[in-house]
């Protein structure tokens, strides 16, 4: 409208002819036919002729005005049809371009506030450029807006799900640890009657089953897999804690471990993404094939291999398997995880990612799978952890008493080291002196211990401080027993001699040997130096035997 | 073989058991309870003599018997000092035991101690001097 007057201008002169010409030459023939025709009839000729030309210079000044209306129209057309495919690429540009970068935005955590106000100026700025109007630039940013409520609404929406996911897995995980606890309790309890204690092993495993499901919704929500650990925990028992989670820990061979801790908050994470992966093994492989587990030190810090005698897996499989690892570490939908959830990948890959481990799965030499779990230097400490595993620090018995020594340091429990002795007699001699008064048998109980201790001195002590019940009764007896002839010794003999019968019966021989000459021999006051002497050559046949071993 | 851990462990000894260790008493004894095979014969008091120390690629606990039983030492000490219930320490003495790497020998009889009589006079004797 705004344009008409300018646009049509150029076809105006046209127009004007195109609406004269044909009056003109209507009013021509009209005075020609005037002329023409009989005087008389001119006058109503001229009539028609004026009538005619009237006609005509209507009907074609109306042609030429619908003409310019309709070029106009054509006009007009265009410039919309302009507008509409630059609005048509404006919103192509929204739903590819921008919509995706909007969710990419959330998706990497930006706050929406920022992500809508930046894309809206980009929004105006591309608008201004394309000539837009505001009001379909409004609308863009409506849409905008929505689909980002919708997206923030989603995410908020799965947040407090996954909230409640972990939850109800640290109420679970906590009810499990009790329940383990109560249950190592039990243990303890019921460790002589072997049926109730294999019942209670069974119940552990189950628990320790449940408590693993329930670390791996735990770590699913993205949260820590379960306790804490404040110290270091040998890498043995690393593993070992990992077997103790799956089902099949009996098929779990557990090979040569370096001899190394890992750092405590590492602990648990990585005894559950092994306890993964060992499921994973044990599940996809035979019953009867066994499961190789070991530890070697690489550059890089620990490599865990686990390798199955299974199937092996398909190029496609092991790649799908890794593209399974690799999104885990891009973070988990719990959504994706589909109805029968195979969680111990998606596990073992968020844990990687957020432990730096390193894990890789390959064809096994066995034809199963390898999988290679490396866990970082900067997570691995060599100082001897001081996490007591079972049984590793069982001679914490002796250390108590041999920390008491004076003379510790060279007392190692070696067997077959020859310079201890030298420096732990010494030590051993005394010790029974002050008690020698009241209890004179006591140095001959010395020579006793002595002859298998002499490399092991805490015991020594200990029956001087008398920790155990049964050799304090031992002593107590013995005073009387000495007075009493062969007696006394003569059960000793028997009750031994069937036990030594193959293997070199060094030990229990010296034993008796030092055993009846205490008894038979000295006096009560010359009893430690004569009995240290007779030990002291117990011990070197005892040493000469055993170094010939 | 595991370093013994000699300084660290001793502080070490008055922490809780629970607190210390992420494996369960079943992987150490391979799932089984003690209830057969040459374990059965073993009691608390039965002593235990290794007759060799420990052995590179041993279980810990295995070689935690073999170094503590250097000497000879009951079940019921073993069982104290490693903190392991008996069932768990007569399966881990049966494997040493079938491995003979072990000995293990009856306690002295207590009945075969001085008679009662014996004794009391004795402590009549001395209470009179």
């Amino acid at each position: 409208m705004v344009r008409e007057g300018s646009s049509p201008g150029g076809s105006r002169p046209a127009s004007v002819l195109a609406w004269f010409v044909p009056a003109a030459v209507t009013a021509v023939v009209a005075g020609v036919a005037t002329a023409t025709v009989p005087s008389q009839a001119s006058t109503p000729v001229v009539w028609i002729g004026v009538v005619a030309t009237a006609a005509v210079a209507v009907v074609t000044g109306e042609l030429a005005r619908r003409g310019r209306v309709i070029a106009e129209l054509r006009e007009q057309d265009v410039t919309q049809q302009e507008v509409l495919a630059r609005q048509e690429s404006e919103s192509v540009r929204l739903s590819t371009e921008l919509l995706p970068e909007l969710v990419a935005r959330l998706g990497h955590g930006e706050f929406p506030e920022d992500v809508l106000a930046s894309m809206g100026e980009q929004l105006t700025r591309h608008a201004q450029e394309a000539g837009l109007t505001p009001e379909f630039t409004a609308a863009h940013e409506a849409v905008l807006r929505s689909m980002l409520d919708a997206v923030v609404a989603e995410e908020d929406l799965r947040d407090s799900a996954q909230r409640a996911f972990v939850n109800i897995a640290r109420r679970v995980q906590a009810i499990v640890h009790q329940q383990a606890q109560e249950l190592r309790e039990m243990e303890d309890r019921h460790g002589h009657t072997p049926d109730v204690f294999g019942d209670l092993l069974r119940l552990d495993h189950g628990t320790a089953l449940i408590g693993r499901l329930a670390d791996s919704i735990a770590v699913l929500g993205g949260a820590r897999p379960g306790r804490q650990w404040s110290r270091a925990v040998p890498l043995f028992s690393v593993l070992r804690g990992a077997m103790s989670r799956i089902i099949d820990y009996q098929r779990v061979e557990l090979h040569s471990v370096s001899e190394v801790a890992v750092v405590g908050p590492a602990v648990e994470p990585l005894i559950h993404a092994l306890a993964e992966l060992l499921d994973n093994a044990t599940r996809y492989s035979p019953p009867q094939t066994r499961v190789h587990l070991t530890a070697v030190e690489v550059q890089s810090g620990i490599a865990v291999e686990i390798e199955d005698g299974g199937v092996s897996m398909s190029e496609e499989a092991r790649k799908r398997a890794e593209r399974m690892l690799e999104q885990a570490q891009q973070g988990i939908d719990v959504n994706d995880l589909g109805e029968t959830p195979r969680l111990g990948l998606a596990v073992v890959g968020r844990l990687a990612q957020v432990y730096n481990f390193q894990v890789s799965l390959r064809t096994s030499a066995y034809g199963g799978v390898r999988a290679v779990l490396i866990v970082p230097q900067d997570l691995i400490t060599t100082a001897p952890a001081t996490g007591r595993a079972h049984g590793i620090g069982a001679s914490s018995g002796p250390l108590t008493a041999r920390t008491e020594h004076t003379t510790p340091a060279p007392a190692t429990a070696g067997p077959a080291q020859a310079a201890p002795p030298a420096a732990v007699r010494p030590v051993s001699a005394p010790v029974p002196a002050p008690a020698a008064p009241a209890a004179p048998v006591i140095p001959r109980e010395e020579d006793i211990r002595d002859d298998f201790m002499d490399d092991l001195p805490p015991v020594t002590e200990r029956s001087a401080t008398g920790l155990p019940q049964r050799r304090r009764k031992t002593r107590a007896t013995a005073p009387v027993a000495s007075p009493a002839p062969p007696a006394a010794p003569a059960p000793v003999t028997a009750s031994p001699a069937p036990a030594p019968d193959d293997a070199p019966p060094v030990q229990p021989g010296m034993w008796l040997a030092a055993f009846q000459s205490g008894l038979s021999g000295e006096s009560q006051t010359s009893a430690p130096a004569g009995a240290s002497g007779v030990a002291g050559a117990a011990r070197e046949s005892d040493e000469s035997s055993e170094k010939s071993e | 073989m595991r370093p013994t851990e000699r300084g660290t462990d001793v502080s070490d000894a008055d922490q809780g058991w629970e607190d210390e260790s992420p494996e369960r008493l079943y992987v150490i004894t391979g799932g089984r309870s003690g209830v057969s095979g040459k374990s059965a014969s073993l009691d608390l008091v039965t002593l235990i003599v290794s007759k060799t120390g420990p052995r590179p690629g041993m279980q810990p606990e295995h070689a935690t018997i073999m170094r503590l039983c250097h000497s000879p030492l009951s079940v019921a000490e073993l069982s104290a000092y490693m903190r392991l219930p008996i069932s768990v320490l007569t399966v881990l003495l049966g494997d040493l035991l079938s491995d003979s790497h072990v000995i293990a020998r009856a306690p002295v009889p207590p009945a075969q101690l001085p008679d009662r009589a014996l004794i009391e006079a004795v402590i009549h004797g001395l209470q009179k001097l």
